[in-house]
């Protein structure tokens, strides 16, 4: 394996360099910084390389440039492109130009670039021998096949359950979009597959800001597929990472959140599976809910099944668990189990199992706050009562609740504390 | 600050690049401070982003929120933004504790 690690900075070739020998002991990567030499020439023998990683920005020039200027030549390998986080029409942008895989350079670890690599660099025999690499070629290759009036499928990111989950843009201005691709399993499963058009036809009457925006649906050659916005901030799991986030920050996704339900509430759709990976976060710091996947129409007929439950047992609620009928409140427990894991970077049940964390919800009094956060913890309380006669009943008292008890806080302390993220 | 914030771990098969890891660090707080004395805020955002590139990677999640400031002190031209978030880094460099797991 022969690797040419193009970036400015020392420390990151060090690195990217470790975690390749660690895995490839006999690797040769030849550091390349491009403070010190130019965009490798004609005379460069690229064709010896078996991958290329190259950073957006090289210091002086520009990685997009490079990017183009080596893909122009015949003897080019595969190139992973590392983009900054947040700013994803730098990675529509290089996929476009020719790169073969991208990373956001910040959220870069050992497994991603291992994988990456081997991705980029497997042999056909590995391709089909690799359970897990096979299943990611498959989703490659599916979404080079899918073609999509006036978008562009760049790159798979992500694989769920139910669908794949790809970069994609628009082939006006290169915004940023993302495209699910239900897998076969579902497009067969006729109750799964109402679900997914259910979620679609829910998600586009809501119309507020602060749900993920679709920006279009349809089917090519028997593959379902929905368009939506691209969320540059990722979701609140990532946000969280197994930490509490600072109060006022808390407080203020919370705010947002209610905001959230209000929304979908008023159309008469409870969410019914709230949980940080369905939270997600734009650029400017705006929350929007994403995955509707069972979320349910209050009017409409329940697709649930007798007794079957849906959700996630770490944010189910009680009535939830009980397969009992549900209303607002259900999510109004689930958020109040994510704001205690945001003030406390704790779930507020734990278990062996799924079943023993949903049996928690169902009969253990939730654990108090740490004493430095005492302030809240009438507020989590009332939204984690077991009773949800007893819960706030709706996202607007919750919102009442918050201004009575905590906007008297002077603007400043809360905006010196957003700004340490 | 609190102590806490002080504290980095680091994985064990990447401590021997922590020395030079380091002494970059420092270097990078020098240029820092040359390149603001010089008002330089090009130089100034160049060395905030690498910064934020590079911090995380090590497991040194604090080099890249203050890399990040400097980054975005340095677009806005925020001199007193710039002067409190070097200061910081400079405390950071001096009191941080590397623990190696």
């Amino acid at each position: 394996m022969r690797v040419l690690l193009i970036d400015d900075e020392e420390d990151f070739r060090n690195l990217l360099s470790r975690y390749i020998r660690g895995q490839w002991a006999d690797a040769e990567i030849e550091p390349y910084d491009p403070l010190e030499r130019e965009l490798p020439d004609a005379a460069f023998p690229l064709r010896s390389y078996d991958v290329i990683i190259l950073d957006y920005m090289l210091g002086r020039g520009d990685g997009l440039e490079w990017l183009k200027s080596l893909k122009q030549r015949e003897d080019c390998p595969k190139i992973l492109f590392l983009t900054g986080a947040g700013n994803e029409i730098i990675a529509v942008r290089a996929m476009k130009a020719g790169a073969d895989d991208y990373q956001r350079k910040q959220e870069l670890t050992r497994e991603r670039l291992i994988t990456s690599i081997r991705d980029l660099t497997a042999t056909e025999v590995e391709r089909t021998v690799s359970p897990d690499l096979a299943a990611r070629m498959e989703g490659h290759s599916l979404g080079a096949k899918v073609r999509i009036p006036g978008i562009k499928v760049l790159h798979l990111i992500g694989e769920g359950g139910t669908a794949r989950v790809y970069l994609a843009s628009r082939e006006d201005d290169d915004e940023p979009l993302v495209v699910k691709i239900l897998r076969q399993e579902i497009v067969l499963n006729k109750k799964a597959m109402e679900r997914f058009m259910e979620e679609y036809a829910m998600v586009e009457r809501i119309q507020s800001r602060h749900v993920a925006r679709i920006v279009g649906h349809g089917n090519y050659q028997n593959n379902f597929y929905l368009v939506m916005e691209f969320f540059e901030g990722g979701d609140l799991s990532k946000r969280l990472g197994g930490k509490p986030v600072p109060p006022a920050e808390a407080l203020q996704f919370f705010r947002e959140l209610m905001f959230a339900l209000g929304d979908i509430h008023e159309k008469g759709i409870l969410h019914r599976d709230l949980k940080p990976q369905n939270l997600m976060f734009r650029r400017d710091g705006s929350l929007a809910i994403v995955d509707f996947g069972i979320a349910k129409n209050i009017a409409a007929a329940d697709r649930t099944g007798a007794g079957e439950v849906l959700g996630t047992p770490r944010y189910m609620s009680p009535e939830q668990v009980q397969g009992r009928a549900l209303d607002l409140r259900t999510d109004i427990y689930s958020a109040g189990v994510l704001l205690y894991q945001m003030l406390t970077g704790k779930h507020l049940f734990d278990g062996e199992t799924a079943m023993e964390v949903a049996m928690h919800h169902l009969n253990t009094v939730p654990p108090p706050l740490p004493e430095h956060l005492a302030q809240y913890e009438g507020l989590v309380d009332k939204l984690v009562e077991k009773d949800r006669e007893a819960r706030f009943r709706n996202a607007d008292e919750v919102i009442g609740f918050l201004a009575r008890k905590f906007e008297q806080q002077p603007a400043a302390v809360i905006d010196k504390t957003l700004q340490l993220h | 600050m609190s102590a806490d914030d002080y504290k980095v771990t680091v994985a064990k098969d990447i401590a021997d690049l922590i020395p030079v890891f380091m002494k970059n660090r420092h270097k990078e707080l020098d240029a820092l401070r040359v390149a603001l004395a010089a008002a330089d805020f090009e130089q100034l955002r160049q060395l905030g982003h690498r910064m934020k590139g590079v911090g995380n990677s090590y497991g040194f999640a604090r080099v890249s929120t203050i890399g990040k400031y400097i980054e975005d002190g340095a677009r806005s031209g925020d001199r007193a933004a710039l002067q409190a978030s070097i200061s910081e880094y400079g405390d950071y460099l001096s009191k941080v504790q590397i623990a190696y797991e």
